[in-house]
């Protein structure tokens, strides 16, 4: 089976890096980018099952990455993670059709078993 | 003394002049008059003197016996009118006058008897000495009957004078009174107003000068304790507007904890999760960073203690550019969550400056956090630090492009308790932050465009090293 691509947006370096150490236990194929731009020029290029996307970015923020996403490539699958966890950004995110969503700080296992629910259900 | 005591007395010294002028002009009223009645009986008396000269006269020169009872009988009427007359004599021309009048006219009455008397024509000698009687006793009336014409003359005359330098007198009195008790009061009045208004721009001085003890300096004095209290409570307002911005910030500093919390956490549960993989060196990485993310929060508790804090003003030398990213890290997430866009433009060149850094990041809160609530719908935050246009002073500008301010508010938008955010502001903010400035011998500008946007420039002096010898 081919390796499962996930992409990991966040501004904080630290996010990616844990992201792709832990998740790469998993044996996934795993990139972190530390802003939006890239991160969509990446899509365009590689077809990734997951984006998981910090909610507040400077520039390109998480609720544009879900929109783009869902657009672009309705079939890979968006998880959002975010510092400033209130309501109102929840439900915008539901309404984008997001999979799942995380306050900081952010526990690893859970964020393993949403990508692993995420996956076994496409 | 009271304004109203000071009327009184000015009106009833006024009032007691007009008394005793009336009753001066009455009394001389009443003396013109008796002179007048003495006068008119004076005229009958030198009439009836005329005719006795004029029997006088006959008698001389054709003897006649009548001429001589005609005259005795003008002397008794005559004696008999100044005995009926008296009343109204005596007050005119007084006693010995008329004493004299009488003893005259009875020396007259004695030659004139002694002349009929003897029968035949007169003595010369005794012709003389009737001439000489009845010449005193017609010149003795008239002149005093003229001396009492010219005293009811000048009593007129000056009767007027006097009413004419008393109606000037009251006038000018009453006038110059009533000008010095009303410069008296407008010029309190102007001192309260020129006070009231500093008070409303927020400068909390006494005024001076005024020991008056009528009712302005009731008033001045009771404007000066509130003057006082004010000042007293800005302190206070200080205080308690910081704690008001903390409300505001600590939302946005509590997000921004969580991001450097969240970076902990991975790393705690991923050395935990990875332990037998990781090498020496990535552990002693983890934990490096580790520190590293617990030393950011670290920074930002202490910012926001400092800033709230309760302190005295502390001024100290600073750089203003690292005043300004102190700000920024207590108001970037609420920046940020805003949907505002910040654009920071600093002069890394620029001289320190003498301020209290807490006092100038409160300023610097309060005008971000205006900015942002002016940008509703998001928009740009300029922030910039340039020299000042003098040369001695550094400026901080504060750009956004939000709705802007109203140009007839603006005159007041430095005012205590003006606010135009409605129910959601004190109005003590920009007041606050106004006195801050103030304090630092700065200055606070703003220039605004509605639906542009407004531009608050704060100006402040550069630091000279002999500050620090006098401090």
């Amino acid at each position: 089976m081919d390796k499962y691509s996930i992409m990991v947006i966040d501004d904080e370096k630290i996010v990616g890096d844990m992201a792709k150490m832990s998740l790469e236990q998993e044996g996934y194929d795993v990139e972190a980018f530390l802003n939006a731009e890239p991160a969509l020029a990446r899509l365009k290029e590689k077809k990734f099952q997951v984006v998981v996307t910090d909610y507040k970015m400077k520039g390109i923020d998480g609720m544009e990455v879900l929109r783009t996403v869902k657009k672009e490539y309705p079939g890979t699958v968006v998880i959002m993670i975010t510092a400033f966890a209130n309501l109102d950004a929840a439900i915008e995110a539901l309404r984008g059709d997001v999979h799942d969503f995380f306050p900081k700080p952010v526990k690893i296992k859970e964020l393993k078993e949403s990508i692993r629910r995420a996956l076994s259900g496409s | 003394m009271k304004i109203e005591t000071k009327l009184i007395i000015s009106n009833t010294i006024n009032a007691a002049f007009i008394i005793l002028i009336g009753f001066f002009a009455f009394q001389n009223m009443n003396l013109v008059l008796t002179k007048l009645r003495f006068v008119e009986i004076a005229d009958d008396l030198n009439a009836s003197f005329l005719e006795m000269r004029l029997s006088e006269k006959n008698f001389f020169l054709y003897h006649d016996p009548n001429a001589l009872a005609v005259i005795r009988e003008k002397i008794s009427s005559t004696a008999a009118t100044l005995v009926a007359a008296k009343k109204d004599i005596i007050p005119a021309i007084g006693e010995t006058d008329l004493k004299k009048l009488e003893s005259n006219l009875s020396d007259y009455s004695d030659v004139i008897v002694a002349a009929g008397r003897s029968g035949r024509p007169a003595s010369p000698d005794l012709e003389a000495k009737i001439r000489a009687s009845g010449r005193k006793l017609q010149e003795y009336s008239e002149s005093i009957t003229n001396l009492e014409r010219r005293r009811v003359n000048d009593i007129i005359q000056s009767s007027k004078k006097i009413l004419i330098f008393s109606f000037w007198a009251i006038l000018a009195t009453a006038l110059l009174i009533s000008h010095y008790i009303s410069q008296k009061i407008v010029r309190s009045l102007r001192a309260i107003e020129k006070m009231t208004r500093l008070i409303s721009e927020g400068h909390f001085h006494m005024i001076e000068g005024f020991q008056t003890k009528d009712e302005l300096g009731v008033v001045i004095t009771a404007i000066n304790s509130m003057s006082e209290e004010l000042a007293h409570r800005e302190e206070e307002i200080i205080q308690s507007k910081k704690l008001a911005s903390l409300g505001i910030l600590t939302a946005g500093v509590a997000h921004e904890i969580t991001n450097p919390l969240n970076n902990i956490s991975m790393l705690a549960q991923t050395y935990d999760e990875l332990y037998e993989k990781l090498s020496e060196k990535d552990r002693v990485g983890f934990m490096r960073k580790v520190e590293e993310e617990t030393e950011r929060i670290r920074k930002i508790v202490k910012n926001l203690l400092d800033f709230s804090k309760p302190k005295d003003s502390n001024p100290n030398e600073a750089d203003i550019n690292a005043v300004v990213h102190k700000t920024l890290t207590l108001v970037q997430n609420m920046v940020d969550v805003s949907n505002v866009e910040t654009k920071l433009t600093l002069d890394e060149r620029l001289p320190s400056v003498f301020v209290d850094e807490h006092q100038i990041q409160q300023v610097l809160v309060n005008l971000i956090t205006n900015a942002v609530q002016a940008m509703s719908t998001g928009g740009k935050l300029f922030i910039a630090t340039r020299a000042g246009k003098r040369g001695d002073s550094v400026e901080i500008t504060v750009m956004d492009t939000g709705k802007g301010i109203a140009p007839e508010f603006l005159p007041h938008i430095f005012d205590p308790f003006f606010s135009t955010k409605g129910e959601g502001g004190t109005g003590l903010g920009l007041s606050v932050s106004y006195g801050i400035i103030k304090n630092h011998q700065g200055e606070i500008r703003v220039e605004s465009k509605v639906g542009v946007g407004t531009t608050f420039t704060v100006e402040l002096p550069i630091y000279h090293r002999e500050e620090k010898n006098d401090g």
